[in-house]
């Protein structure tokens, strides 16, 4: 239901939107026509990963309001920040946990896209901008990794820059691009905090327009049985928009709460002479590392680049190896079959890499 | 099957949630000894408490320096935190009892003193970050390499002023017997001053001897008892007057400990020496509000090391490694 003049004049929102010119943004707003289960109880994973990223976007600007990226200084800052700022462990908290959720929530929502074949025509560009999407996102854990300069984030950080100069042709010079020199020191602290801060931020808000855009223009994937197909429709303003807001503050509140309860903790200040130290994957790295350790010497190559870029040009390429009109999966086996062996691979080798990390060593 | 869809979706999303909540806290899980300081509703008001069985112990390892080069040493560590103090509990072998401290014996002819040292634990936390005290501990405060500009002549301390330990320092023969242990804290030093400074307000322990060193000058006081261990406070020492009152073999305390006031007074002792091994229960307030202490905020994580001395004084004595102090919820 699109929102009128008249209704918009009638409370104080309205003669807020009329001061400040708003109206014909409210109303081209109130135009489109949406689905009403593009925000429900069984299909939420798109506005929660919006909700996360806003949440994400919320606390890191905070943060850097009390963040000094100097390595003598950035633990120190974040050290004030998290335990001396009214709600900081609360602030810090909602940042830590809302990219470990947001990397399950976007691997759920493309799984959820392929079950349900939402690559398949119109939509393949859709899916295309969300599988870049979804590359961008570990990209602002590896850059933020290194900026509390703690020895976990630096030794990390570290490991992951030996494994990206490993590259045959571009490693030497994309290490040194991102560390600006020979040494992790503080060159590569302010260049890592430029990219987590800027260059990825506005990278991010052009391909989240972009798959909108197609998602506009292209329509969500209809429900894969006939009897469902006739859903109903409602505006995006007030309709969706509601719908996101709510789960917004559900989302803020729950985080906020186990921000409170479970404290983000900050590991020891780094220490780059102190080599002894390990540092553990993280959970969602776990299979990429396995891969890293059984490709070594001269195949180091298949496990740094050649397995996770072809998976990731497999998943690209999705739209357009399947090209059937097909979506219910229990009618594309052959897609299901090769998808349910990459994803039992993937786990197989995150629970090695799981028992070797954290279960058989026992402490780091 | 719309239905059935959602509810498996939304029990994914729960089940990989819990999963990353069990695998986010276990990634955390340092290489150093972490001790964990239980949260009891009860403070502990002796070694033999039973609020100390809900504290998870943790045995410190210790390797010895200088004259106890080579060798090892074990202490058991508790910590619990109640309302606004925090209470920590060392155990350690030790078959004898030194709390000489070259206390004064009268031979019936003059005064000497008599050889011997005495026990002593110490610890070393950070007020403001100490640079790679989390990784290397001691080594770069207390005993440095030579060389160090932070460590001249056993003047020990931090090598710029933003840096800033809180060191306690229980000693058997000069805090313990006032039912304390030392306060103080390490800041820079420089060629000709330690960095190692009194808290304020009075503490530490005062000489007993003559202006020309020969002999005591204080005896106890008429009324008064002496303290733990035969030790006599200086708050009960009295100006001698006539020494015809020794005999042969009379001992006199040597070092006295003083009773300590203001933020000096901040960590209060119990201890016990039994059957070859001290029990030392060391408590103090959370946050003493004193810029001179380490505040503690139970959720944050605190990185400490210890010294342990056996009759021993300056560089002799065994170290640990940086251990971290974490608090229950």
């Amino acid at each position: 239901m699109a929102v009128t003049d008249q209704q918009c004049k009638k409370n104080i929102s309205g003669v807020l939107i009329a001061v400040l010119g708003l109206e014909q943004v409210i109303a081209n707003l109130s135009k489109p026509e949406i689905r009403t289960d593009a925000i429900s109880w069984h299909r939420f994973s798109g506005g929660l990963n919006l909700v996360l990223l806003v949440l994400l976007f919320l606390s890191g600007s905070v943060m850097a309001f009390y963040y000094s990226p100097i390595p003598g200084t950035a633990y120190d800052s974040v050290d004030f920040a998290l335990f001396s700022l009214p709600f900081g462990e609360t602030i810090k908290g909602i940042h830590h946990y809302s990219w470990n959720i947001l990397l399950v929530v976007m691997g759920l929502h493309l799984v959820r896209a392929f079950v349900v074949g939402a690559y398949k025509p119109p939509r393949q560009l859709v899916w295309i901008s969300g599988v870049i999407l979804l590359v961008i996102v570990p990209m602002f854990i590896v850059t933020g990794d290194l900026l509390p300069w703690d020895q976990k984030g630096y030794w990390s950080t570290r490991v992951r820059l030996s494994i990206i100069q490993s590259i045959p042709f571009i490693g030497d010079l994309a290490v040194r691009f991102l560390q600006g020199g020979p040494l992790t020191g503080i060159v590569a602290l302010t260049r890592f905090y430029a990219l987590h801060t800027l260059f990825l931020p506005g990278l991010l808000l052009l391909l989240m327009g972009i798959h909108f855009h197609f998602i506009r223009y292209r329509g969500l994937s209809e429900p894969l049985f006939g009897e469902e197909k006739s859903v109903r429709r409602i505006s995006f303003l007030p309709g969706i928009l509601n719908r996101w807001l709510i789960l917004f503050i559900i989302v803020s509140v729950a985080l906020g709460f186990i921000s409170h309860y479970w404290t983000v903790p900050l590991g020891d200040p780094a220490d780059p002479t102190d080599s002894s130290y390990i540092p553990k994957p993280e959970w969602w790295v776990l299979f990429l590392n396995q891969l890293v350790a059984i490709f070594k010497g001269s195949l180091s190559v298949m496990g740094t680049v050649i397995i996770p870029g072809g998976l990731f040009g497999l998943l690209a390429a999705l739209p357009f190896l399947d090209r059937s009109a097909e979506r219910d999966p229990a009618r594309r086996i052959v897609v299901m079959i090769i998808a349910a062996v990459i994803l039992f691979g993937m786990t197989g080798l995150s629970l090695m890499g799981y028992i070797e990390h954290f279960v058989s060593t026992g402490k780091q | 099957m719309k239905k059935h869809f959602g509810r498996t979706c939304i029990l994914v999303v729960l089940s990989i949630l819990g999963v990353t909540f069990l695998i986010v806290p276990v990634k955390i899980a340092a290489a150093k000894q972490t001790l964990t300081a239980a949260s009891v509703k009860t403070a502990p008001a002796g070694l033999d408490d039973r609020v100390w069985s809900t504290a998870k112990a943790i045995e410190v390892p210790f390797e010895g320096k200088e004259q106890f080069a080579g060798k090892k040493a074990n202490v058991t560590t508790k910590a619990v935190y109640s309302g606004d103090s925090v209470f920590f509990l060392f155990q350690w072998a030790d078959p004898t009892l030194s709390v000489t401290k070259e206390a004064w014996k009268y031979d019936g002819l003059k005064w000497s003193h008599m050889p011997g040292n005495e026990d002593r634990i110490s610890l070393l936390f950070e007020i403001n970050r100490i640079k790679n005290f989390a990784t290397k501990g001691c080594a770069v405060a207390c005993h440095v390499p030579p060389g160090a500009p932070n460590a001249k002549d056993g003047k020990f301390g931090t090598a710029s002023e933003a840096e800033k330990g809180d060191l306690w320092h229980w000693k058997a023969a000069r805090s313990d017997p006032a039912g304390f242990a030392d306060d103080t804290w390490l800041t820079k030093t420089d060629m000709k001053k330690t960095g190692r400074k009194s808290d304020n307000g009075k503490g530490g322990d005062k000489s007993n001897v003559t202006d020309d060193k020969t002999k005591p000058k204080y005896m106890l006081a008429p009324g008064k008892k002496l303290a733990k261990n035969n030790i006599l406070l200086s708050s009960h020492a009295v100006e001698i007057s006539d020494y015809s009152v020794f005999k042969a073999g009379d001992i006199i305390t040597y070092r006295m400990p003083n009773i300590p006031e203001g933020s000096s007074a901040d960590i209060k002792a119990i201890s016990r020496w039994q059957k070859g091994q001290w029990t030392v229960l060391l408590h103090r307030k959370l946050d003493t509000g004193n810029d001179d202490d380490v505040a503690f905020n139970p959720r944050k994580n605190y990185n400490f090391a210890m010294a342990l001395f056996d009759d021993s004084g300056d560089e002799n004595s065994y170290d640990s490694e940086t251990i971290t102090l974490e608090f229950s919820r």
